[in-house]
């Protein structure tokens, strides 16, 4: 069994298109795919890779750099990034690409590894209100208590939302307001947004090596066109929604077009000289992956689906997908000009898809949540993949591999060839409807007077058990309740529990007592009578007791619990609980 | 009067009728004159085991102790097809749950109830310690106080003025000469006093004197080893004592130890082995077939037990098993040929007619349900008979559209048992017909909670919560009745429509 297996995965490898290069479970990189970048730092032609590192929560955010299966650096972060990119900033040789990440309101951009210039956002308007309540509560004219009041009461009305200051302020227990408008109220109020996604844009040239822009989008709902040399914005346009995914394409000085995936589920295709998007895709789901193939526009949303749409927002085929999506990522093999699309999956699988063809299936130790593919070190194809417990995966595909391209789906569904079970009918069958045929007068005559009989005895047997509330669920309609018992343990002692709900819909139970009926020289309960709580509907109430067995002779009886109201003798709701035998007592 | 009989000859006759009191009392009364008898003092101790035999291979209950402190367990998670552990989440060989109902292991259930057939091993701790431990179906802590303790303590209350043998002053060596002496002391110790250890030191000196030799010593020392949990060491018994002699005892034994230590297909082989000596054996056919039982393979089981029904026509389990079958692969005519062969071989008990008045439903012979339930009322030992007639007698008022009267028998059901979670389900369907939904939700939750093994409360909250717009507890029952049953199409579907809504903006 085992041997085979072994086998059959070695057979799996030599057929497999990749080579496994390295994989590295506990390398502790928690990052996704619009975090990692593939760059060639120091001009030797030696790629490295660039991670931004989420870390640990709010913790250890790192920026680091990988050169083979070996960090280089790593330089600490203030805030999450939230994409990192590499472009070239100007003509000057040698040509080393720059690095920008984007995080918080900010795009750090590091030259050589070195901190090399900071970019902010532009502030947005304050909300003139609220300046003015803070600059009253700089002069101390108001405490905190009234600061927050009115706050509160701006955030609910004002068209212009409340900067973080005020919305953390909002956040605070009372005893730390105080501290925090003293260490504050000096500073200006300012708004600032944060930037949700990075991209690049060449500038006036399609070589390999030109001058990038770089596209981000804001939290604000906004897309800034950023020169690379000075960094000032040389477009702006405003979205009606939140920008989560971007793809840039074509040059800045020409024609190009932004195709941005928004968080009110709708794709927006911008194209130069539109202040506004050009096409909008409107799509049912959340778009949790977005990648351009050649002139095609692939979109993985969060309802296992992938779709293909054309660059004028026409959806051209939907292929579903065996489990959720976790990242998306495109593969170009540019020395055979294939570009194809990788979609990271939850089942541990990572697919790749040309069009909507299934070309291959890689398996992974690991979820995956990164995914780049790219020149890395010296080596022109290879994958890399980080996973959701902090792996890191890298594969380099085959020179040899090839992919076929086949429609995986021909032909009418493997269902319509399996046939149905249905069982045949003995001879024994036959003969009884024969005999229900001759006799069915007579038949129908028993069994209706037999129906009656059961009638008469069940709604006898019923009155009965009602009387006597026998039933572990009432049926009066004043006090609808269920109770039911169960006993833990091996005794002497034993915990018994009863859970006791009130199933009506809005009427709450009130003065409930229960007791209990049992044989005295058998056990002890304790204790033994309860006033129950207020039985709010729905809930379920476990109420526990100890039952102590006095006997060693390993006999067992029947404890019967009663559910009361409070000055009438007959019980609600009676529940019989067969006890166990006690064998703690009896084994030792 | 006439002649007095010869005492001794009278003890012996009682022993012969199984007068097994009488015999014992007179025995004493020949011992009260004659302290030294040697014949005495064996029948005496022939009758007092007898008493409280139980043949120790039929199949034996696994306590909580064995079963959660299992220390012969290798793997946590067994090869598929290898162990009697794993029957959740398993391919169904045979009718699915949706037709034939399971027990708490995730087993279709078996005709025929023996001790391991009722609850299987439970998932956790808690589990173990709380599910259905009543008087009639508790589990015990461990297998050597269980059904032993039961049985002991019933010689324990006869005896007021002390045991018969005094164990602990006996000289063990000086028995082991004279051997027809050592065998009766020997069963004495094991079966009625339930002593493994002492009687493990008296088959061990026993087996010195015969120089190994005797067959008869090795089974007991084995039978004393898996007592004490022993289980190599049992093994090794068994099969030396198979190498001297070859008896069917000693392959159910052995097969016995496999069982227990969860390796079904070494104790199949065994069996396979017993078979070759002794052909068409009876007993070990059926130890086989349930062993394809417990493993999920009913198709290979019903075989085996026709396989023993050819030999012996009159063997119960087998036909309650075979009719069982029957009635879950949609063949209830059949099953009732078999039930009625039950009866005709004088077995009339509550759960036969039970079982007849269903197969008569379901093969449409209306002119016989009511009265078998009626004759299964009436033939009711205990609440639980009763509850599990009503039960049925609700699926009979269901399938006949009388709601209210389903309505009466699941309610009546509850008030005889209860911990009967099929009840509460049912009920709270009816309820959810009613648009009670406060009260289907309580009953839905009691009965998934009584019994976490069933995928049906859990599929019917699903729909509940679903409609009633609650789609995260949907979601979340759903996945547990997909957990019980990964199979269930409408909790697929189910699941597959709540992932929509959760996509969807």
């Amino acid at each position: 069994m085992s041997s085979s297996s072994d086998s059959s995965s070695r057979e799996g490898e030599s057929r497999s298109k990749w080579l496994d290069a390295h994989y590295d479970p506990v390398a502790g990189l928690n990052t996704l795919s619009s975090c990692i970048a593939l760059a060639d730092l120091h001009g030797d032609g030696d790629f490295k890779m660039v991670v931004g590192d989420m870390g640990h929560g709010p913790y250890n955010m790192k920026l680091k750099v990988y050169k083979g299966t070996a960090r280089m650096s790593e330089n600490a972060l203030l805030d999450l990034p939230t994409g990192v990119a590499a472009f070239l900033m100007d003509q000057n040789e040698p040509r080393t690409p720059a690095i920008a990440v984007a995080s918080g309101p900010f795009i750090y951009v590091y030259k050589n590894l070195r901190p090399y210039f900071k970019f902010t956002l532009p502030a947005m308007e304050v909300n003139a209100l609220e300046k003015e309540v803070w600059d009253q509560a700089k002069e101390d004219k108001i405490d905190p208590v009234t600061l927050k009041e009115m706050l509160e009461s701006i955030r609910d009305k004002a068209e212009i939302p409340l900067s973080v200051r005020s919305l953390r302020f909002l956040m605070l227990e009372l005893q730390e307001m105080e501290a925090f408008v003293n260490t504050y109220k000096q500073q200006p109020l300012k708004r600032q947004t944060v930037i949700t996604c990075m991209g690049t844009l060449k500038k006036n040239m399609a070589d390999e090596d030109a001058v990038c822009c770089l596209v981000i989008g804001t939290e604000s709902g906004e897309l800034f066109i950023l020169d690379p040399e000075a960094f000032t914005i040389l477009t702006r346009v405003s979205l009606s929604s939140v920008p989560t995914l971007l793809d840039v394409t074509g040059q800045y000085d020409i024609e190009y077009r932004i195709t941005v995936a928004c968080r009110n589920g709708n794709v927006y295709i911008l194209r130069r000289d539109s202040k506004r998007p050009k096409y909008c895709i409107e799509l049912s789901a959340q778009v949790v992956g977005l990648v351009r193939v050649q002139k095609n526009i692939m979109i993985g949303t969060s309802h296992e689906t992938l779709h293909g749409y054309s660059q004028k927002g026409k959806r051209l085929w939907t292929v579903t997908l065996p489990a959720s999506i976790m990242t998306m990522s495109l593969l170009e093999q540019k020395s055979r000009g294939i570009q194809a699309v990788l979609v990271g999956l939850k089942n541990m699988e990572v697919h790749l898809y040309r069009d909507k063809n299934l070309l291959s299936v890689i398996n992974t130790p690991d979820i995956v949540t990164g995914l780049c593919f790219g020149r890395y070190g010296r080596e022109d194809d290879t994958l890399i993949m980080t996973t959701q417990g902090g792996g890191l995966l890298i594969k380099i595909l085959k020179r040899t591999a090839q992919f076929e391209d086949k429609d995986t789906a021909p032909g009418p569904p493997t269902g319509q060839s399996i046939k149905l079970n249905v069982p045949k009918k003995t001879k024994l069958y036959v003969d009884q409807t024969l005999r229900e045929r001759e006799n069915a007068v007579a038949m129908h005559r028993v069994f209706q007077m037999d129906l009656y009989r059961l009638r008469l005895s069940a709604a006898r047997a019923y009155v009965k058990a009602l009387d006597a509330s026998l039933a572990p669920v009432s049926s009066t309609m004043q006090e609808p309740l269920t109770l039911n018992a169960a006993v833990q343990g091996i005794g002497p002692q034993f915990k018994l529990i009863l859970n006791l709900q009130n199933t009506s819909v809005n009427r709450p139970s009130m003065q409930l007592l229960i007791s209990f009926l049992y044989d005295e020289k058998l056990y002890k309960i304790k204790p033994a009578f309860f006033k129950v709580p207020l039985l709010v509907p729905g809930l379920n109430y476990p109420i526990e007791t100890f039952v102590e067995c006095c006997s060693d002779k390993g006999i067992s009886d029947i404890i019967k619990v009663f559910v009361l109201r409070e000055g009438k003798s007959t019980p609600l709701l009676t529940a019989h609980i067969n006890m166990p035998v006690s064998e703690g007592l009896a084994a030792a | 009067m006439g002649l007095e009989t010869e005492p001794l000859l009278q003890a012996w006759s009682y022993f012969r009728r199984r007068k097994f009191e009488l015999c014992s009392q007179t025995c004493s009364r020949i011992l009260e004159q004659e302290p030294y008898d040697q014949v005495a003092w064996s029948l005496k101790t022939r009758a007092l085991t007898e008493m409280v035999y139980v043949d120790e291979i039929d199949v034996d209950q696994e306590g909580i102790a064995e079963m959660m402190l299992d220390e012969n367990a290798i793997a946590q998670v067994a090869r598929p097809g290898t162990s009697l552990k794993q029957a959740v989440g398993k391919k169904f060989d045979g009718p699915s749950p949706a037709v034939r109902p399971v027990t708490q292991s995730g087993r279709p259930i078996s005709g025929f109830v023996r001790p391991s057939t009722q609850s299987g091993r439970p998932g956790t701790m808690e589990q173990a310690i709380k599910t259905p431990r009543t008087a009639s179906t508790a589990r015990p802590i461990t297998s050597t106080s269980g059904r032993y303790v039961r049985l002991g303590t019933a010689s324990m209350l006869t005896n007021p003025d002390g045991p018969f043998i005094n164990l602990s002053r006996l000289n063990l060596a000086n028995y082991v000469q004279h051997p027809y002496l050592a065998k009766t002391l020997f069963e004495y110790i094991f079966h009625h006093e339930n002593d493994a250890k002492n009687a493990l030191e008296l088959a061990a000196l026993a087996t010195e004197e015969s120089n190994f030799k005797d067959w008869w010593w090795k089974v007991q020392l084995g039978k004393c080893y898996y007592r004490l949990g022993l289980y190599r060491e049992a093994e090794k018994q068994f099969k030396s004592a198979l190498t001297q002699q070859n008896m069917v005892d000693i392959f159910l034994y052995l097969g016995k130890v496999y069982i227990r230590m969860d390796q079904p297909l070494t104790a199949l082989t065994v069996f396979k082995q017993g078979l070759d000596r002794f052909p068409k054996e009876v007993s070990i056919l059926c130890a086989v077939a349930r062993i394809h039982e417990e493993m999920n393979n009913m198709s290979s089981a019903t075989e085996y037990y026709k396989e023993v029904l050819k030999q012996d026509n009159t063997n119960i389990e087998a036909i309650a098993c075979i009719g069982s079958n029957h009635f879950y692969t949609d063949q209830p005519e059949i099953a009732l040929r078999f039930y009625r062969r039950l009866l005709q071989m004088g077995v009339y008990n509550c759960q036969l007619f039970n079982n007849l008045g269903m197969c008569c439903f379901y093969a449409q012979q209306y002119d016989m349900i009511l009265t078998s339930f009626e004759r299964a009322l009436s033939l009711a030992e205990n609440e639980g008979d009763v509850a599990e007639v009503w039960y049925n007698l609700g699926h009979v008022a269901v399938g006949i559209g009388d709601l209210n009267l389903a309505y009466q028998c699941f309610k009546l059901t509850l008030s005889n048992n209860n911990d009967h979670a099929e009840a509460y389900n049912n009920l709270a369907v009816l309820e959810m017909r009613k648009n009670h939904v406060e009260q289907a939700r309580a009953l839905l939750q009691t009965s998934s909670s009584l019994a976490p093994h069933m995928y049906e409360p859990h599929v019917n909250f699903a729909f509940l919560s679903e409609k009633i717009g609650d789609l995260q507890s949907s979601y979340v029952a759903a996945q547990k009745s997909a957990a019980a049953f990964p199979d269930h199409v409408e909790t697929q579907q189910l699941i597959e429509k709540l992932r929509q809504h959760f996509a969807v903006i």
